[in-house]
């Protein structure tokens, strides 16, 4: 009894002495927030962390405050690839750094116009510390890192501010872990936000600069940026290929006095394919339920026949400029809308032979825009006010 | 063994050398009108005197022999048949059954010329009167509550079940206490197989004295060094006599108010007689608040320190960066920090439990100031960890019976430690083997934790949902009634 007491108290002190090392407090971590790639000189991959001073920031528990001043730091290295120049900031650090709490990796288009991104993200892939619902994003005309350094007027960490900007304008399914889906998907290609840094006078002190929204960049299969949509075909290219999930929608009166602006929501978009000749052909068909929310021509909503004429009316400007943009992408090449995925699982046998060019054959299929959205409410008053 | 003396005087000498020095034996010696010496030998205290001066002293020193009988010959035998009015009179020829019986507080009779004792039945001693019962109160439903005197348990329980297969055996237990110990349970309902177990075990109990129904409890439990207890104590006769319905048997203790109910499983420490007195649909509401804070009063000061510590990837980003924050400045670790938190709450609960209730306050406010507000204040302490202990505090509250949350409150600290340890992987062990033990325990041959493993349809009624009464039928299946 007393021997094996003896034991048992020697395999806890055994256990305990080799597992005490393991545990690591809060206060040894440096959460990263945001990562931005950038191109360095001499072809290295320039990487920047954003990290959290926990010091600095007014947690919820004292009552927090935003825009606490120097509530994180940004800290840069360069190195061949991504782990070199971590391991390089991490030396610089008397915290470990801590990636799974990621909210934002922001790469600069000049490094995807001139390296291939393919190579840049196996990391993302690979390494377990990625939680993967960081928000993948492009910033244009700039180095990514300046974007990690802009201070937001509302938000403790400029991170934080371009990811809850975009999930609360209804755009998901732009995280890393969606990018890597697209990367592997032969009939996809990714499509990301770009963000602008741009003057914004938001108290009466001085403008500062800030990140905005400015449009989605189309890349192809080697994760280059074939071109960047502007704001208005932005949201034609993001409904079509299914990644948000409501917006609003602005359209002048076809007698040109007056606008009528709606609420579209329950936004969803379907994939017809089939024969046509000896090529392929889609339809990429439209549907939303629209709220009317403001009426500044003269017509009467509370009639029935003027329902009908808006409704046909939307449906048809829809139609127009979404072909429009439709046109301008497959002049591009990345099929951002995963046209071909449904070439893939229609036709299998006519797609292994095209896969490796579907790049180039996307500009020449037939895709037509078919818009079918339903008018559901005029709101709350029925004519125009008199 | 002495019988008694046809000698009076002998008698008094040997009950007075075997009472010696005590004080409240009273001997009382009189003699009747034709010279026969008559002594009554009582604790003062225990018996009613009165009684036995009105019906039994004034006629015979006053009123004197009826006429037409004959010298006495045999004065017991006559008092018994004759001229004591008393209901309960029995006669006693050994010195020791006299000794014992007085001790019990009943009169002892001697006359002078008889080699017997009479004993009249007379036992009246100031008791407790029912009362609510404090531990376990409910909202609803009896407000009775079980005394110290067995009888009086015994009554309310009969006036609960009035059935005669509502048996009550009675064993003495404690070699110097002499306690009383009835096995109670219903004939036809409770397994032959248990009431055959808790017989023998009973009987084999070898101890000086039996103070409370623990002292039993130890004694017959089958695992004495597992954290749970397998026998359900409680104050509550509703409780009992439910269980008793249900096929349980039930143990009564003289001199506590605490009945012992076996065999329970491990839900029976979770589940309230409210339960049963109130709507079932709210029942379900309250049964799942309890379970689930039931689980937090053991694991969450584990689950806190595994994952702020060992897996912060996997609490979400914002509080994370909340706790980073709070935590900044500590100068302990968090476990550390977590075990000083609960020894320091386990300290001040422990010294407000024995503070008489006029000082209370001052462990509240001392516990308060000091713990809650200049630790965090100074740094000592940071504030996630006062929450987490506070609220794995109160959900230790939310199960119904004190001694059911104490093996949780033991448990805090040993999967604490294996988790400051290994984290997440330490948590699961110590649940594996917490399960792992559990699965073997068994009370009475009941399963521990039946009806969930093995699953039994029919009981696991009354576990997660109280069906309604007619839903369900939640006796044990063995002890179905023919």
């Amino acid at each position: 009894m007393k021997r094996s007491i003896l034991i048992l108290l020697c395999l806890l002190s055994l256990m305990s002495a080799s597992a005490c090392t393991d545990f690591v407090e809060p206060n040894q971590l440096a959460f990263v927030m945001g990562t931005a790639i950038d191109q360095g000189e001499d072809g290295l991959i320039e990487i920047s962390e954003q990290i959290v001073v926990p010091s600095k920031l007014s947690g919820p528990f004292e009552g927090g405050s935003s825009g606490d001043a120097g509530s994180s730091v940004v800290m840069s290295a360069t190195g061949r690839d991504i782990f070199e120049a971590s391991e390089k900031i991490q030396k610089k650090m008397s915290r470990r750094l801590m990636t799974s709490h990621r909210i934002l990796i922001a790469v600069s288009e000049t490094f995807f116009n001139q390296n291939d991104g393919g190579k840049l993200f196996d990391k993302l892939g690979r390494d377990p510390a990625n939680n993967l619902r960081d928000i993948m994003i492009v910033v244009k005309g700039g180095r990514a890192k300046d974007i990690l350094m802009l201070p937001h007027p509302m938000e403790n960490i400029t991170s934080i501010a371009a990811g809850k900007e975009l999930q609360i304008n209804g755009l998901n399914k732009f995280s890393s872990r969606q990018l890597i889906v697209e990367h592997y998907t032969d009939g996809l290609r990714p499509l990301l936000p770009v963000l602008r840094m741009e003057k914004i006078k938001a108290d009466d002190k001085e403008s500062r600069p800030m990140a905005v929204l400015a449009g989605f960049a189309a890349l192809n299969k080697q994760l280059r940026v074939k071109g960047v949509l502007e704001e208005s075909e932005s949201f034609a290219a993001v409904w079509m290929s299914g990644k948000e999930t409501y917006q609003g929608l602005t359209i002048p009166w076809k007698d040109g006095h007056g606008m009528l602006s709606f609420r579209l929501v329950r936004l969803k978009r379907k994939i017809r394919t089939r024969s046509c000749g000896d090529s392929k052909c889609a339809e990429l068909r439209v549907k939303a339920q629209a709220y009317l929310l403001e009426n500044t021509t003269s017509l009467d909503m509370s009639q029935l026949r003027n329902m009908t004429e808006v409704e046909k009316y939307m449906n048809e400007q829809i139609q127009q400029s979404f072909q429009l943009t439709m046109d301008k992408v497959q002049r591009w090449g990345p099929d951002i809308f995963g046209i071909g995925e449904q070439f893939h699982r229609r036709y299998p046998y006519w797609w292994k032979s095209r896969r490796d060019n579907w790049d180039e054959l996307f500009k020449t299929v037939d895709v037509t825009v078919k818009s079918r959205i339903q008018l559901v409410s005029i709101g709350s008053s029925g004519g125009p006010m008199k | 063994m002495n019988t008694i003396s046809r000698r009076l005087s002998e008698n008094e000498a040997d009950l007075k050398q075997r009472f010696h020095p005590s004080s409240d034996i009273v001997f009382r010696a009189f003699a009747l009108q034709d010279r026969t010496m008559l002594m009554l030998v009582y604790l003062d205290g225990m018996a009613n005197v009165d009684s036995i001066e009105t019906q039994v002293l004034r006629p015979l020193l006053h009123g004197g022999l009826p006429d037409g009988i004959d010298r006495l010959q045999s004065l017991a035998e006559a008092l018994r048949r004759e001229w004591v009015p008393l209901a309960n009179v029995t006669t006693e020829t050994s010195m020791e059954g006299l000794v014992k019986q007085v001790l019990q507080g009943n009169v002892g009779i001697l006359a002078d010329g008889e080699a017997s004792a009479l004993v009249a039945q007379v036992q009246a001693y100031e008791q407790r009167s029912i009362q609510e019962p404090s531990k376990e109160a409910t909202l609803r439903g009896s407000k009775e509550g079980f005394v110290e005197n067995m009888r009086t348990n015994q009554s309310l329980l009969r006036r609960r079940i009035v059935h005669a297969d509502l048996k009550m055996e009675s064993f003495t237990v404690g070699k110097y206490t002499q306690t009383e110990v009835a096995l109670v349970y219903m004939q036809g309902l409770a397994d032959e197989k248990v009431l055959e177990s808790v017989r023998e075990r009973l009987q084999k109990i070898e101890l000086d004295g039996v103070i409370d129904s623990s002292y039993i409890e130890e004694w017959i439990e089958n695992s004495s060094f597992s954290l749970f207890s397998q026998i359900q104590n409680t104050e509550r006769p509703d409780i009992v006599s439910a269980s008793l319905l249900q096929g349980k048997v039930a143990l009564l203790t003289n001199g506590t108010p605490f009945a012992l109910i076996l065999p329970v499983s491990f839900w029976a420490g979770l589940q309230s007689a409210d339960d049963y007195f109130e709507r079932f649909v709210f029942v379900m509401l309250t049964r799942f608040i309890r379970y689930v804070m039931t689980f937090i009063s053991f694991a969450l000061p584990a689950i806190y320190v595994s994952l702020s510590t060992f897996h912060p990837e996997m609490v979400p980003s914002y509080l994370m960066i909340s706790i980073a924050t709070a935590r900044e400045n500590s100068p302990f670790p968090t476990v550390i920090e977590v075990f000083l938190m609960m020894f320091v709450f386990d300290g001040l609960q422990e010294a407000g439990v024995h503070l008489p209730n006029q000082l209370g306050p001052v462990v509240s406010i001392i516990g308060a100031l000091v713990i809650g507000q200049a630790a965090v204040e100074a740094g000592i302490i940071s504030t996630p960890i006062i929450i987490v202990i506070s609220l794995t505090g109160v959900a230790a509250y939310t199960i119904p019976r004190y001694s059911a949350a104490l093996p949780f409150r033991l448990l805090r600290y040993l999967l604490l430690f294996i988790s400051g340890m290994f984290g997440f992987v330490g948590f699961a062990f110590g649940l594996i083997f917490l399960l792992i033990h559990l699965v073997m325990l068994e009370s009475f041959g009941l399963p521990f934790l039946s009806p969930v493993a093995p699953l039994d349809g029919k009981r696991i009624k009354d576990l997660f949902i109280r069906y309604p009464f007619w839903m369900k039928d939640g006796r044990n299946k063995k002890g179905r009634p023919r």
